[in-house]
């Protein structure tokens, strides 16, 4: 009759010597227990409520058996989820106990201390600004489940409701984004002026308006939306991107805009082109012109770092990160290598050459080999050399960057041949041993006793 | 209904059938057997027959027709079938509420839950074990939603000593269970319990006259009219509208007076702020002066002494003031007169936040702050009054304050070169701690002197004390300039769930799993007053605004919010209508309101002067509301709890519901009725999502996994809300 078995009571009773139980005992015993049992949880949820949570844990249950008097069992925590083992006494029968796992002492003692939770701290922002919810990291992001938040009612706020994000109305914004005649005007003649091949003074008459004139700023979204468009349209053809590039380049150089806020959008269309797996023709790649294209674009990125990489303190490590996972990954082409190799040189400067590219570069090196002396890819033994040179030019960072004649008795000829080559292996290692300046070599290997 | 039922184990009436059905007849020694006995009635018609006594024998005819062949009486009376009566009883009496007339039918469906309660409990106190599960079984749905945390108590009701040791079956077999009916639907209900008397009437109605009290007054004549009732039941639920007095302290409604005699006018409450001491107004109007040539006040600005002497003058007409003699306080230093004066500034420059104007509520600023790596072991949290400090209480038994502005927490009794950080964990607690309270405080404005940096250190009107309470029984007193712990309270008999202090310091009042809340003041250890007479845990405590009154809310079994003069220890006003466990209460600073909320997810507004609950915010999640507070003007409430929204209601009064109150003419009536019908329509479709969100609701601000701990209105408008960030569920 009751959800407790009545003969778990014979068990119990059978195990304290008590044989035989009229039955009558054993239902009126089983019915009892479970009214205590559930006299305890009733005390233990009060404990929860009161510690304000959702789930109820064993420290709830022994402060509600201490509150009723009762010795509370002693051996289980809350920091486990106890675990319910299933042994089977006869067919239909389960019988479910607490696992209990056999510690080894020795085992417990040697066994290293487990680490040191995180320490409580907290943390401020708004929630609410005069009623409107600001749609920061912090707050949930308004989904259609908000919607039901929203009231209609005497009190309700409509405008408070819409700018929340709440209203389920399909309410447009009131105010829209008006552009003059002029402006757009402005744009469908200045976006494919530059756009245009044929026409030289076109596009240098774009630029040249784009850098200085003052009253554009409210196109700056459009032209940031239209550079994102062709780079990632026009990705076989690098004249086009090279001029998205100058398009940025000459936003970013108008000094009456103000372009903090596009930063973030600008910056995947940049390293697109910085990085990018197959940028331009087929024929282009054997013209090598994409590495222009790259080199530019790595300038625009170090500028862009330069000038706002103070005000969003993200951004650096985001961009070196990018092209360091790049230049790692084998698989992808050696242009690509070469655009992270000169963006990470461009971004994180001599710091970041020291403690991210150099000591990477001698996992770098097999690749490098690869390219460079395997005769079945011939073709790309030129390419290969582009990645040298930029590599080049980054291990020319630091040494400009080194403290000169710091060391006395340096190694010499052969083995500081082979100091490099185990610092930054075959390849990169052979190509400063040859270009003879001590400096150079000096910088690169100050990072070992550095370390 | 009226069929006979087979006999079974009948309890008052019947002998038990010592030899069972299924024994063969005649067998049974003693001619006690069926035969014998139709035997026995057969010699004596015979006998009469031949007498000639006529009469008599169609007497014993008429009644031996009774009797079934075996000798068994044959049951006609549900009354008589033991503990099988209940359900049909129930049955008949439920069914003909539902089919009655409809004015009266929110009357009188409140009576179903008592009569259900008492069913079962006396089912079960009968030793019927069985009938009673069925019983329960069959009807327990129609309760589910109001009143589910009692189905779970009583479910686990089994025998009849669970029936006496149950603290909420107890107290519903010990204390009358009020109901409220017009004359007219009791003299209905009573006509038709005697007429079926034979289907389960009379068992009904002993279980009325024996624990239900049935106050019978006319509502035609008081403000919640008939017309009314039914309105707003069909707005809200099909289980009848809960009657201000009903339940268990059967009292009047908002009344105390449990007396069922007393009349049901109110007696008055003090609800004026407490005056100022003459020395103390007159040092806080000398200061006031002097900041005044200091700062002269900007343009459109009035002078802080204008200031002051408006609050002064806002002695309400018809409310009368505690007497400072009544209540005793500490006199006044320095720094209660800094406090004041910061008071009086803050009343010119704050945001005002005046309620909703031109329909629009106002809108609200709200800082969060979210607690990480807790592990889910925060219980309270609590900010200071001058918006310094934030102090959390664990379920590890300790307290950690932090200052807000990372100032570091000195004390005087630091090592020389100790680096003190910015906060502190104050042990001490031998359980988890569920309540903490900041002695009063006010923020005092950085002096805006030029290049003058303030020194670092507290100013002088920080918060000195602060008191925590927790599961090991006792409150203590911390001291906030040593860090250390100054007294130990001990006199509650079980944890201690909250406790606050008043709002003018010195005293306090704490609430305990004991049933009682209880009065002390900080320089003595045994409390001053004890608050008893809840039914259940005092699981929330608040104080008035003035500090002569005190809110106490309690949890299952009781659910009611009563309120206590602190000078005579009595309970003053009780509020029944919450169906949850009560987890805030929240008086409004002009001391006219009290808010409470339940883990329903409902709060209720209290006209502390009517002693009529005016207003009910539906909107919150289940699982607890934990916090409340008021604005400075007292026009918007804010909440946070356990479904992680902040809410922002407005409170007040309902002009279309005042309207339709008044009775005003028809067509304004009539347009109402309209635009409350597109509301249903509103919320019908609603319905289908979530919950019913009421229209008083201005905004709604969610977390991000955060569920909101604490709640809080600064002296200048602004929202803080404390959470714990929960990496699960």
């Amino acid at each position: 009759m009751s959800v407790w078995n009545p003969e778990n009571v014979t068990d119990v009773a059978e195990s304290i010597g008590i044989a035989s139980l009229n039955r009558e005992v054993v239902e009126h015993l089983s019915r009892d227990v479970e009214y205590r049992i559930s006299e305890v949880l009733t005390e233990a949820l009060k404990f929860m409520r009161h510690a304000k949570r959702t789930t109820l844990t064993t420290q709830d249950v022994s402060q509600a058996l201490r509150l009723l008097d009762v010795e509370p069992l002693y051996g289980y925590d809350s920091t486990r989820p106890l675990r319910f083992g299933e042994a089977s006494i006869g067919p239909g029968q389960p019988l479910f106990y607490v696992e209990d796992e056999e510690v080894d002492f020795e085992k417990l003692i040697n066994a290293p201390l487990p680490k040191v939770p995180r320490e409580i701290s907290f943390t401020a922002h708004w929630l609410a600004v005069e009623g409107v919810q600001p749609s920061i990291p912090q707050n949930p992001i308004s989904t259609q489940s908000n919607a039901e938040l929203a009231t209609r009612g005497p009190g309700a706020n409509s405008t408070l409701a819409a700018l929340s994000g709440n209203d389920n109305q399909g309410v447009k914004p009131p105010v829209k984004h008006v552009l003059s005649k002029e402006l757009q005007l402005y744009f469908d003649r200045v976006a494919p002026a530059i756009m245009d091949e044929t026409n030289e003074d076109y596009r240098t008459a774009a630029f040249a308006s784009l850098k200085t004139d003052t009253g554009i700023h409210q196109l700056v979204p459009y032209f940031v939306q239209f550079v994102a468009n062709k780079v990632t349209h026009n990705l076989k053809s690098t004249f086009i991107l090279l001029q998205s590039m100058q398009l940025v380049a000459a936003l970013l150089e108008n000094p009456s805009l103000y372009m903090a806020p596009y930063v973030p959008s600008i910056v995947p269309s940049v390293l697109t082109c910085l990085i990018g797996k197959n940028l331009g023709s087929p024929s282009d790649m054997a013209d090598d012109v994409h590495f222009a294209l790259r080199d530019f674009s790595a300038s625009l990125l170090s500028s862009i770092a330069r000038r706002y990489g103070p005000t969003s303190s993200t951004l650096k490590p985001r961009i070196a990160r990018s092209c360091l996972s790049n230049l790692l990954d084998s698989n992808k082409p050696v242009g690509t290598h070469y655009g992270a190799v000169l963006g990470l040189t461009f971004i994180a400067g001599a710091a970041g050459v020291r403690s991210l590219l150099v000591p990477n570069l001698k996992a770098y090196d097999a690749h490098l080999q690869r390219i460079l002396f395997d005769n079945s890819t011939g073709l790309r033994r030129p390419e290969a050399e582009f990645v040298v040179r930029a590599l080049m030019r980054a291990l020319e960072v630091l040494e400009q960057d080194a403290v000169a004649g710091m060391q006395n008795g340096h190694p010499e000829g052969q083995a500081l041949r082979e100091r490099l080559v185990e610092a930054i292996g075959e390849v990169m290692g052979a190509a400063v041993f040859e270009s003879g300046r001590q400096g150079l070599a000096n910088a690169v290997l100050e990072k070992d006793l550095a370390v | 209904m009226a069929q006979p039922l087979p006999p079974s184990r009948t309890g008052s009436v019947g002998p038990p059938s010592a030899g069972g059905m299924g024994a063969p007849p005649a067998s049974t020694p003693g001619g006690q057997g069926p035969n014998s006995q139709q035997n026995l009635n057969q010699i004596v018609l015979e006998y009469l027959n031949k007498k000639g006594y006529n009469r008599t024998e169609a007497m014993l005819r008429k009644e031996s027709h009774n009797l079934d062949p075996n000798g068994q009486p044959i049951i006609t009376r549900v009354g008589d079938s033991g503990g099988k009566k209940w359900s049909p009883a129930f049955k008949l009496v439920k069914h003909w509420i539902e089919n009655g007339l409809d004015i009266y039918k929110p009357e009188l469906v409140r009576l179903e839950w008592p009569l259900f309660v008492h069913a079962f409990l006396t089912c079960v106190s009968d030793c019927y074990y069985d009938e009673a599960q069925n019983f329960f079984k069959e009807f327990r749905g129609e309760f589910e939603e109001e009143r589910s945390q009692e189905l779970q108590v009583l479910a686990k009701i089994h025998v009849p000593e669970h029936v006496q040791t149950n603290e909420l079956a107890s107290v519903y077999r010990r204390e009358k269970y009020a109901v409220a009916l017009s004359p007219m639907a009791w003299a209905m209900l009573v006509e038709f319990l005697e007429a079926r008397d034979r289907d389960g009437g009379d068992v009904i109605f002993a279980t009325l006259t024996e624990h239900i009290r049935v106050v019978t007054f006319n509502r035609a004549t008081t403000a919640r009219g008939l017309q009314k009732l039914m309105e707003e039941k069909e707005s809200e639920n099909k289980r009848g509208v809960m009657w201000g007095g009903e339940g268990i302290p059967s009292h009047k409604p908002g009344s105390a007076n449990t007396d069922p005699n007393a009349s049901s006018a109110l007696n008055k409450l003090s609800l004026a702020p407490m005056p100022m001491e003459a020395d103390l107004m007159e040092d806080v109007r000398a200061d006031l002066s002097h900041d005044d040539s200091m700062h002269p006040p900007a343009p459109g600005q009035s002078t802080l002494v204008d200031q002051f002497e408006k609050t002064i003058k806002q002695e309400p007409q018809d409310d009368a003031a505690p007497s400072r003699d009544a209540i005793p306080f500490p006199p006044s230093t320095a720094r209660d007169v800094a406090m004041e004066v910061q008071k009086v500034r803050e009343n010119r420059d704050r945001f005002k936040i005046e309620g909703r104007t031109g329909g629009v509520g106002p809108g609200v600023s709200v800082t969060m702050f979210t607690f990480h790596n807790t592990f889910d072991s925060v219980n309270c949290i609590e900010f200071s009054g001058d918006n310094a400090l934030v102090a959390i209480g664990t379920a590890e038994s300790y307290i950690r304050v932090w200052s807000l502005d990372n100032r570091a927490l000195t004390s005087p009794q630091d090592p020389p070169g100790f680096q003190a950080s910015s906060s502190r964990r104050l042990i001490g607690h031998s359980g988890p701690v569920y309540g903490i309270s900041f002695s009063p405080s006010a923020a005092l404005p950085e002096p805006a002197t030029n290049g003058h940096t303030t020194s670092a250190g507290a100013s002088e009107t920080q918060p000195r004390y602060m008191l925590s309470c927790s599961a090991d029984s006792t409150i203590r007193l911390w001291s906030l300039d040593t860090w250390t712990n100054l007294v130990v309270y001990r006199s509650h008999n079980s944890p201690v769930w909250d406790v606050r202090f008043c709002p003018h310091g010195h005293y306090f009042v704490s609430s305990s799993a004991d049933r009682t809340a209880r009065l002390w003041s900080t320089p003595q250890i045994a409390p001053l007053r004890l608050f008893v007479g809840h039914d259940a845990d005092v699981e929330t405590i608040a104080w008035h605004p003035n500090g002569a009154y005190v809110f106490t809310g309690s949890g299952v079994g009781d659910k009611t919010v009563r309120v206590w003069s602190v000078t005579r220890g009595e309970q003053v006003r009780i509020f029944t209508g919450h169906t949850g466990n009560i987890t805030a209460i929240a008086c409004a600073p002009n001391g006219h309101v009290v808010a409470s909320a339940d883990d329903k997810g409902e709060i209720m507004l209290w006209d502390l002067r009517t002693g009529e609950k005016t207003k009910t915010l539906k909107g919150h999640g289940r699982g607890g509301i934990w916090s409340l507070d008021w604005s400075v003007e007292s026009s918007v409430l804010v909440s946070g709890g356990a479904d992680k929204t902040v809410r922002v209601w407005d409170v007040q009064p309902n002009k279309e519901m005042q309207a339709k109150a008044n009775g005003e003419n028809g067509t304004s009536a009539k347009t109402d009725g309209a635009t409350t019908g597109g509301g249903g329509a509103v919320s019908k479709t609603g319905k289908a999502k979530g919950p019913v969100v009421s229209p008083d609701q201005i905004s709604c601000f969610q977390t991000k996994k955060s569920p909101v701990y604490k709640v809080r209105f600064t002296q200048m408008n602004l929202v803080m809300a404390g959470g714990a960030y929960l990496e699960l569920a």
